[in-house]
C-alpha cells in the first residue's frame, strides 16, 4: 500500500487531484449541515451578487435562491450522478466483458455485435433521444448515461480477459475443476480491475459534464438541484449576472479536472513502467 | 462591427438616441434596405391553415388579409375596399380591391376568397372549424364581390378577419390538391408586399419586395429575412452585434429585454400585441378529486404572490391578472370579479376548512406540475408555485416534458394535477378565452382547448349568447358576467397579463404599429440607412 | 491486396447486420415515447376546435397502424434507402439531411484535424520533455479545456469575440440578406465558422494530446528505438522517423471512435451557435417526434460511424502492414 501511494503521489497533480475531490466530496457530505434550509426556498432578494450581501457569500439567483446553498446540495447531485452513471455502467460492462472475454466463440461474437451497435450511435444523440423519451428525471438521466458508457468498458474488460484466460493461472484453476464463475470472479476479474478503476474515474468526470449539458439542453431533472441545473437556469441571465452560469460552471471544471487527475495518478500507481493509458471518451 | 472605440461608440449611441427622440415624428420613409428578423422556424409559410407564432409573424407579409384594423380595432381596407353588414348580422358583403394580382401574375378574385373560406379556413385551420362554424357559404356575384352568408350571426369575424387568422390562398393553386403537401406551403404564391425568395432550411427565409404591389410605392423595405437562432441568448447577442434587426413574440430572455430596452440603440415594444393579449395561468385538473372543493382551488389562489412573479420571472414585462380577459382586452374586460389577494395564512384556513389537515410530515397533498416547455418564464413559475406550494404544506412535483409529451399529459390522456402556459386571449374572447371555458369544448387530444375539465352551464349560456350577440354593449356585459362566474369557480388561477414584445433596433421604423405589431403586412415598414 | 479486399468483404457484411440492429433498437425506441408528430404539429398549431385535424393528420402520415406493420414497412424502407417523409418539414428526410450534411462535415472535419494537429504537438512536445514544468503545463491546458462545459465555453467565446471585441459573427453559417460572390460567401463562411470550430477543437485537443504524449513514451521504450540511437541517429531524426509513426496507430484510431462523439458534441455547439448542421436537426427532430427524421439521422450517422472505423482500419493496415487485419 506504501508503494501504492509512493507511485501515486509521484505526480504532485495527481496529489492535487486528490485533495480537490476530497474537497467536492466534504462539500457535498457538509451540505444538510451547512445549509439545512430547502436550497429551492427564496431565501432573499433577487440578483444579489456574491458579496453583496452578508449571508449570501455567492449571492442569489433570479428567483432569490441562495446559490451557495445551491452549489453545496448541486454537489450531491452532480456527484450521484457521475457515481451512478458510472457504477451501472461498470456493472454492465464487466459483465459483457467477462462472459464475451472468457467464452469467446459465437457468445463472444453476438455480445461484440451488441456492443458495436451501441458504440456506433451518436451517443449525446442517443443519451438524449433515451431521457426524452422515459422522461428527465435523476433515474433516467443515469440509466441513459449508463447506457452509452458501458460499451467502451465492455472492450476493456474483454480485451483484458482475452489475454488472462490463456495465462497458465487461469489455465490451472480450470484444469483442477473451478467453476466458470469462481474462475472469473476470483481469479479473472481481480488481476483487470486496475485498467478499469482508472477509466471508471474518467468515466464519473464526463457523466458530470453530460449531466450539465442535458440540463443545458432544458432536460435536466427539475425537482433536484445539480450544477446542470443551475447552470440551465442562470443560463439566460447570462449577460446580467454571469455568476449564476459562471460558479456552478467552476464547480464542474475543478470536479472534471479533479477526477482526471485523480485517475492519471491511478494510472501511474497501477502501472509502475510508466504507462499512461488512453484516455477513454 | 469594428474594433472602434468604445466611447466614440457609447456618444454617437447617445447623439442617435436623442435625433431619435426628437425626430422621429417628422421622418419620411426611405426606400430600400433589408430588415433582418429572428423567429423560430417554422414548418410551413402560410397562416391559412396553421396559426402556429412564427408563422403568424411571417405569412401576413407574403399574402394580404381582407382588412387590416386602425389602433380602435375598426376595420381598414386591405384586399376589400369596402363592406356591408345586414342588419340581421347574417350577411357580410365585401368589395375587393381591383386589379390585385398573385404573385404569379393571376388575378385575384371573390372566388380565391370563397374557396379560402369555405374550402380552407372552415375545414383546415385550427380555430376555423370553430370561428367559421356558422359560416354557410360565399357567394360571388361577381369577381369583385364576395358576400359571407351565416345561419347564425357571426360578429367576432370581424376581429378575425385579418392576414394571420383569416388568409385568403390561390385557388388556381390549391384547388383540388392535398392541401398539407401542396409545395406552395413552403415556396407560397400570395397577394402581399414580399415574395418568397428563398428558404435555407435550419438558417434563414427570404422575401423580396413585390415590385406589382397593389399600393404603389409600397413597401419601402427591398427585403426581409426572417432568421432562426434556437439558442434565447445568442438572439440577443445578435441584436447587440446588429446581425439582426427585430424579433417578435418575445425574442429574447425577458432579463435580456430589461436590459436591451435600457441600450439606446433598442426599442423594446409593449405595444403590437393587441390582437395577442397573452395571458399566463396555473390550471387544475378538476377532474381530480382534490381541486374538485372550490376551497382548495380558493386557497391555492390566495398562496401565489403574482405581483412576485410579475416582478422576478417576467421583470415586469407582465401584469397581475386578475381573471380570465387580460386587462388588456379593453373592450371586455372587467375588473369586478371575485378577488384572491395573497394571504397564505387565510389559504391555510381554507384548507383546514376543507378537511386537509397537515400530515405528520407537515404536508397535507402531493400532486404534480407540467410546465408548458418551450420558454423558460414557464419552469420559473413552476418553482415559485412548488415553494409556494410547500409553504401552505403541499408538495409539488414537476414535470418538464418535450411538448409532445405535455400535449399528451394535459389534452388527450389528461394525466396531469396542475400545469402552466400562456394562452392568447387574441382579439375577441370568442376565439380566445371560451376555448379554455366552454364545456363543450372539453375534446381529448385538442391543444389548448378545456383541459380543466371545466363545466358550468351558466359560464357556456353566456359564451353561447356572446358568440350571436350583434349588439356590442350585450356582447360585452354577456362577457364581463362570464369573468365573474369564472373567478368565482377558479377553474384556473389567471396569474399574469403578459406583454407579448417585440424587440427592435432604432433604425427600424413603422414596423410595429397597434393593434397587429409583428403580424402586420409591413408595407409601411422603412428603415434609416 | 486480396487480404484487404477480403477483409473489407468481411467488414461489410458485419456493419450491414450492426446498422440493422440499430435500425430496429431506434424504431422500437422512437415508438415507446408517448406523443407524435401530429400532437406537436396540431398543439403548435395553436388548435382548438377540432378533433378531426388530428385524426385526419394521423391517418395521412399512417401513425394509426399496428407497431409491427410500421416497424416491417420502416425495414423495408431502410432496405431500399427511402428514409421517409418528414411531416413536419414538408420534404423527405434524405433532401433534409443531406442538406444539413455540409454544414456538420465541415465542422468536424475542421474540428478534427485542428484538435488532431494541435494534440500531435502539444503530446510530442509534452513527452519530449516529460515530468517537466512544460509538460505539467501542457497536461494541465489538456485537461482544463477538457473540463470546462462545451456550451460554456462557445457562450464565453461568443461574448468575449463578438459582443465585446465585435471581431466575429456570433452564430449562423453565413451573413443574411446579402448577395456574395462566391469567394466572399467561402470567406464569409470561414468567419463564422471560426468560434463553432475553436469551441469543439478545444474540448477534442485534450484527449489527442494525452494520447500522443503516451503513445510516444510508450514506443520510445521499445527496442527499436533503442537500436535507433544506439546506431548514433539524431534526436530528430529518431523522433521523425521512428518514434511519430508508430506513436501516430493509436491516434488513427481514436479518430475513428470519435466521430460519433462528435456528432454527438456537435449538438450542443450547433444550439449555441445556431450552426445549421444535422446535430441540431436531430434535436429539433427529437422534440418536436419528428420520427421519420430522427429515424433517418441515427442510422445515416451510424452509418458514417461504421464506414469511419472501416476507413481507420484500412489505414491502420496501411500505416503498419505487420498489423494483422482483423
Amino acid at each position: 500500500m506504501g508503494g501504492f501511494w509512493r507511485r501515486y503521489s509521484r505526480r504532485w497533480a495527481s496529489v492535487l487531484g486528490l485533495a480537490l475531490l476530497a474537497l467536492v466530496v466534504a462539500g457535498a457530505a457538509a451540505a444538510p449541515l451547512v445549509f439545512p434550509a430547502d436550497p429551492w426556498d427564496m431565501a432573499g432578494a433577487p440578483y444579489l451578487w456574491p458579496g453583496q450581501e452578508t449571508g449570501f457569500p455567492l449571492g442569489t439567483d433570479t428567483l432569490g435562491r441562495d446559490v451557495a446553498a445551491g452549489l453545496f446540495h448541486g454537489a450531491r447531485v452532480s456527484l450521484l450522478v457521475g457515481i451512478a452513471a458510472t457504477a451501472a455502467a461498470l456493472g454492465v460492462g464487466i459483465l459483457v466483458g467477462a462472459v464475451a472475454g472468457y467464452y469467446g466463440g459465437i457468445v463472444d461474437d453476438a455480445l461484440m455485435r451488441l456492443t458495436e451497435i451501441f458504440q456506433t450511435i451518436p451517443n449525446f444523440i442517443f443519451i438524449i433521444v433515451l431521457v426524452v423519451i422515459f422522461k428527465p428525471s435523476i433515474a433516467t438521466i443515469v440509466l441513459s448515461i449508463s447506457a452509452v458508457s458501458w460499451p467502451a468498458l465492455a472492450r476493456l474488460v474483454r480485451a483484458e480477459f482475452l489475454s488472462l484466460r490463456r495465462r497458465e493461472f487461469v489455465q490451472s484453476c480450470i484444469l483442477v475443476g473451478m467453476g466458470d464463475a469462481r474462475v472469473i470472479l476470483t481469479e479473472i476479474l481481480p488481476n483487470c480491475l486496475a485498467p478499469v478503476i482508472v477509466t471508471a474515474s474518467i468515466m464519473v468526470a464526463t457523466a458530470i459534464l453530460i449531466e450539465a449539458g442535458l440540463s443545458f439542453l432544458g432536460l435536466g431533472d427539475p425537482n433536484v438541484i445539480s450544477w446542470g441545473s443551475m447552470i440551465g437556469a442562470g443560463r439566460t441571465s447570462l449577460r446580467n449576472a454571469w455568476y449564476l452560469t459562471a460558479i456552478p460552471g467552476l464547480a464542474i471544471v475543478v470536479t472534471v479536472l479533479a477526477l482526471n487527475l485523480v485517475g492519471e495518478g491511478l494510472n501511474d500507481a497501477f502501472n509502475p513502467r510508466l504507462r499512461p493509458r488512453a484516455a477513454t471518451r | 462591427m469594428l474594433g472602434g472605440s468604445r466611447l466614440l461608440g457609447s456618444m454617437a449611441a447617445l447623439l442617435m438616441a436623442v435625433l431619435a427622440a426628437t425626430a422621429t415624428a417628422q421622418e419620411q420613409p426611405v426606400r430600400g434596405g433589408t430588415l433582418r428578423i429572428t423567429v423560430p422556424e417554422p414548418v410551413m409559410l402560410t397562416g391559412a391553415f396553421n396559426s402556429a407564432g412564427q408563422i403568424y409573424v411571417i405569412s401576413p407579409k407574403i399574402h394580404d388579409g381582407l382588412v387590416a384594423y386602425d389602433a380602435d380595432f375598426n376595420l381598414q381596407p386591405q384586399l376589400a375596399t369596402a363592406w356591408t353588414i345586414s342588419a340581421d348580422g347574417k350577411e357580410m358583403k365585401f368589395t375587393l380591391r381591383p386589379n390585385v394580382r398573385w404573385h404569379d401574375g393571376k388575378p385575384f378574385t371573390s372566388e380565391d376568397v370563397a374557396f379560402s373560406a369555405m374550402k380552407v379556413w372552415k375545414v383546415a385551420h385550427p380555430r376555423g372549424r370553430s370561428v367559421y362554424a356558422n359560416l354557410e357559404r360565399v357567394d360571388t356575384p361577381d369577381p369583385l364581390t364576395a358576400i359571407f352568408r351565416f345561419s347564425q350571426p357571426a360578429p367576432y369575424i370581424l376581429n378575425a378577419l385579418f392576414s394571420a387568422e383569416s388568409q385568403p390562398v390561390p385557388r388556381h393553386i390549391y384547388d383540388g390538391t392535398d392541401l398539407a403537401t401542396n409545395p406552395n406551403n413552403v415556396a407560397p404564391v400570395g397577394t402581399g408586399p414580399f415574395k418568397f425568395t428563398r428558404w435555407e432550411r435550419g438558417q434563414y427565409l427570404q422575401l423580396d419586395r413585390n415590385p406589382d404591389y397593389w399600393d404603389t410605392g409600397k413597401p419601402y423595405l427591398d427585403r426581409v429575412v426572417f432568421r432562426f437562432i434556437p439558442d434565447p441568448g445568442a438572439r440577443t447577442v445578435a441584436f447587440e452585434t446588429g446581425e439582426i434587426d427585430a424579433g417578435a413574440g418575445i425574442p429574447v430572455p425577458l432579463s435580456d429585454a430589461r436590459r436591451l430596452a435600457g441600450m439606446p440603440s433598442m426599442q423594446v415594444h409593449l405595444e403590437g400585441d393587441e390582437a395577442i393579449n397573452a395571458q399566463t395561468f396555473i390550471e387544475f385538473n378538476l377532474r381530480r378529486p382534490l381541486f374538485q372543493d372550490v376551497r382548495v382551488r380558493r386557497a391555492i389562489a390566495h398562496a401565489i404572490d403574482r405581483g412576485f412573479i410579475a416582478r422576478n420571472v417576467y421583470f415586469n414585462f407582465a401584469t397581475p391578472a386578475t381573471g380570465p380577459v387580460s386587462k388588456d382586452l379593453k373592450r371586455f374586460y372587467t375588473a369586478d370579479v371575485p378577488a384572491y389577494p395573497y394571504d397564505p395564512a387565510l389559504a391555510q384556513k381554507l384548507l383546514d376548512e376543507a378537511g386537509l389537515k397537515r400530515g405528520s410530515d407537515g404536508i397535507r397533498a402531493r400532486i404534480t406540475h407540467d410546465p408548458l416547455p418551450g420558454n423558460e418564464f414557464y419552469l420559473r413559475t413552476a418553482e415559485y408555485f412548488r415553494q409556494a406550494m410547500q409553504r401552505i404544506g403541499i408538495a409539488v412535483e414537476i414535470r418538464t416534458a418535450d411538448f409532445a409529451t405535455w400535449y399528451r399529459r394535459i389534452y388527450t390522456d389528461n394525466d396531469f394535477d396542475t400545469s402552466n402556459y400562456a394562452a392568447f386571449n387574441l382579439a375577441d374572447p370568442t376565439m380566445g378565452v371560451q376555448r379554455f371555458y366552454w364545456s363543450k369544448n372539453i375534446v381529448k387530444g385538442v391543444a389548448f382547448s378545456n383541459g380543466s375539465g371545466y363545466a358550468n352551464a351558466e359560464v357556456d349560456r353566456a359564451f353561447e349568447l356572446a358568440q350571436i350577440e350583434v349588439d356590442p354593449a350585450r356582447r360585452t356585459s354577456l362577457f364581463q358576467q362570464m369573468q365573474k362566474l369564472v373567478m368565482g369557480d377558479v377553474p384556473n388561477i389567471p396569474v399574469v397579463d403578459l406583454e407579448w414584445l417585440s424587440v427592435t433596433n432604432r433604425k427600424v421604423h413603422n414596423m410595429i404599429k397597434p393593434p397587429l405589431g409583428p403580424h402586420g403586412n409591413f408595407a409601411d415598414a422603412w428603415m434609416k440607412p | 491486396m486480396a487480404r484487404i479486399a477480403r477483409f473489407l468483404g468481411r467488414r461489410l457484411v458485419q456493419a450491414a447486420g450492426v446498422i440493422l440492429g440499430i435500425a430496429v433498437i431506434n424504431f422500437l425506441l422512437v415508438h415507446l415515447a408517448p406523443g407524435d408528430a401530429v400532437e406537436v404539429l396540431a398543439g403548435e398549431a395553436g388548435g382548438a376546435g377540432d378533433p378531426g385535424y388530428v385524426e385526419r393528420l394521423r391517418a395521412r402520415f399512417g401513425l394509426d397502424r399496428p407497431l409491427h406493420e410500421q416497424l416491417a414497412l420502416y425495414l423495408w424502407n431502410v432496405v431500399r434507402l427511402d428514409f421517409g417523409y418528414s411531416f413536419r418539414h414538408g420534404t423527405d428526410v434524405l433532401d433534409l439531411i443531406l442538406g444539413r450534411v455540409p454544414a456538420t462535415l465541415l465542422l468536424m472535419v475542421t474540428s478534427i484535424a485542428a484538435a488532431f494537429l494541435l494534440g500531435l504537438v502539444l503530446g510530442v512536445t509534452a513527452a519530449r520533455r516529460v515530468n517537466t514544468v512544460t509538460d505539467n503545463v501542457i497536461a494541465l491546458v489538456a485537461l482544463l479545456s477538457y473540463a470546462i462545459p462545451l456550451f460554456w465555453l462557445g457562450l464565453m467565446l461568443v461574448v468575449l469575440f463578438s459582443v465585446m471585441l465585435g471581431w466575429l459573427p456570433s452564430g449562423g453559417i453565413s451573413t443574411v440578406g446579402v448577395d456574395q460572390s462566391p469567394l466572399a460567401y467561402a470567406a464569409d463562411v470561414a468567419r463564422h465558422a471560426v468560434l463553432p470550430t475553436v469551441t469543439l477543437t478545444l474540448f477534442y485537443m485534450a484527449v489527442y494530446t494525452r494520447l500522443m504524449r503516451a503513445s510516444m513514451l510508450e514506443v520510445t521504450g521499445h527496442d527499436f528505438v533503442r537500436t535507433a540511437r544506439a546506431k548514433g541517429l539524431s534526436e530528430r531524426a529518431v523522433i521523425w522517423r521512428h518514434v511519430l509513426k508508430n506513436a501516430l496507430l493509436p491516434m488513427v484510431t481514436m479518430i475513428g471512435m470519435q466521430v460519433g462523439s462528435l456528432l454527438g458534441g456537435a449538438v450542443m455547439v450547433e444550439m449555441v451557435f445556431g450552426w445549421p448542421g444535422l446535430g441540431r436537426l436531430a434535436f429539433e427532430a427529437i422534440l418536436a417526434r419528428d420520427l421519420n427524421l430522427l429515424l433517418g439521422i441515427l442510422l445515416l450517422s451510424s452509418i458514417l460511424v461504421v464506414a469511419a472505423n472501416i476507413l481507420v482500419d484500412l489505414a491502420y493496415a496501411w500505416l503498419d502492414p505487420r498489423i494483422e487485419v482483423r
